[in-house]
């Protein structure tokens, strides 16, 4: 029995930890990417969020609820944020089933443009803010 | 009065604990945009090996950017979470009164600011990938549009964080 320790392997400068590497987890990441600017605007603009919260009285509602006469404002933004978590996360989920070469096919870039060109849609469905 | 633990107010007033959350929320804040700024300039302006000394901007740029790509994702993520959390206190006792002064625009912009904190959060996983694969050419394109529109969303929320805070923060 040898006494001296085996070196470890060096990892190569710049080597993939294993979840990078994983195509599993590059594809859920590209689609969960491209769905969050998609779901979040509709979600924005359709007010569907997944629980309102109401700050006066910590309560929390399922779905959309009107704020309450004198218990304050009623919060959607944590809702739609859960909603387009949990709508991102299910498609990612679903595209992981998908076949290599389908997902392949997606242009990369589209994981920076679609979060630029969900803003001019976020500031039209914010016009109201905008007065002088 | 917002998301406030009881046992907490034994030791502390209400003043000093949602003090106490935005000061971390603007602290992880300061290093976030540190980071992604950072990073921004390293897949825009890559050093080139010169052969005199780095000046400052270069040696700003000259970051190693595989390395911030782990912190950048904790740093967005725990300054969300704070963000949300003081957001309890901010629907209540400014959001209210700045609308009560007609400042429509801040408001607005706060809105825009909390959008792209929530699609920011989206990108993260595909960006942390395309940055742990550094080496990997298909990425180098997206790796920069990315950063760079991460950069971009960490600065417009960081300023509308610091204008909002001017309008009715600290000691209002």
């Amino acid at each position: 029995m040898s006494t001296t320790t085996e070196p470890a392997p060096a990892k190569a400068a710049g080597a993939p930890a294993s979840l990078a590497a994983s195509a599993t987890f590059r594809t859920f990441a590209l689609v969960f990417a491209l769905a969050t600017p998609v779901i979040y605007v509709i979600c924005e603009m359709r007010n569907w969020p997944l629980f309102t919260y109401h700050p006066g009285t910590n309560r929390v509602d399922l779905g959309w609820a009107a704020a309450v006469r004198d218990e304050g404002p009623a919060m959607y933004w944590y809702g739609w944020t859960a909603s387009t978590l949990v709508g991102s996360a299910i498609l990612g989920a679903f595209a992981t089933m998908l076949p290599e070469s389908v997902i392949r096919r997606i242009p990369l870039s589209l994981v920076w443009i679609l979060p630029l060109a969900a803003i001019p849609v976020l500031v039209y469905a914010l016009r109201f803010f905008w007065r002088w | 009065m917002g998301l406030v633990p009881e046992f907490v107010l034994d030791y502390i007033s209400v003043n000093t604990y949602w003090t106490i959350l935005f000061t971390i929320h603007a602290l992880l804040a300061v290093a976030l945009l540190g980071a992604l700024t950072h990073q921004a300039a390293a897949v825009l302006m890559p050093v080139r090996q010169a052969a005199g000394g780095i000046d400052f901007v270069g040696r700003f740029r000259a970051v190693h950017g595989p390395a911030y790509a782990t912190a950048v994702c904790v740093l967005w993520l725990a300054t969300f979470v704070f963000g949300a959390w003081i957001y309890t206190k901010y629907r209540m006792y400014v959001r209210i009164p700045i609308e009560q002064e007609g400042f429509w625009k801040t408001q607005g912009f706060f809105e825009m600011k909390e959008h792209l904190a929530t699609i920011g959060m989206g990108l993260l996983p595909f960006y942390w990938l395309v940055w742990k694969n550094a080496r990997d050419p298909e990425y180098a394109g997206v790796r920069k549009g990315l950063t760079v529109t991460l950069a971009g969303f960490c600065w417009f929320i960081f300023l509308v964080g610091h204008v909002v805070n001017n309008v009715r923060g600290f000691g209002s």
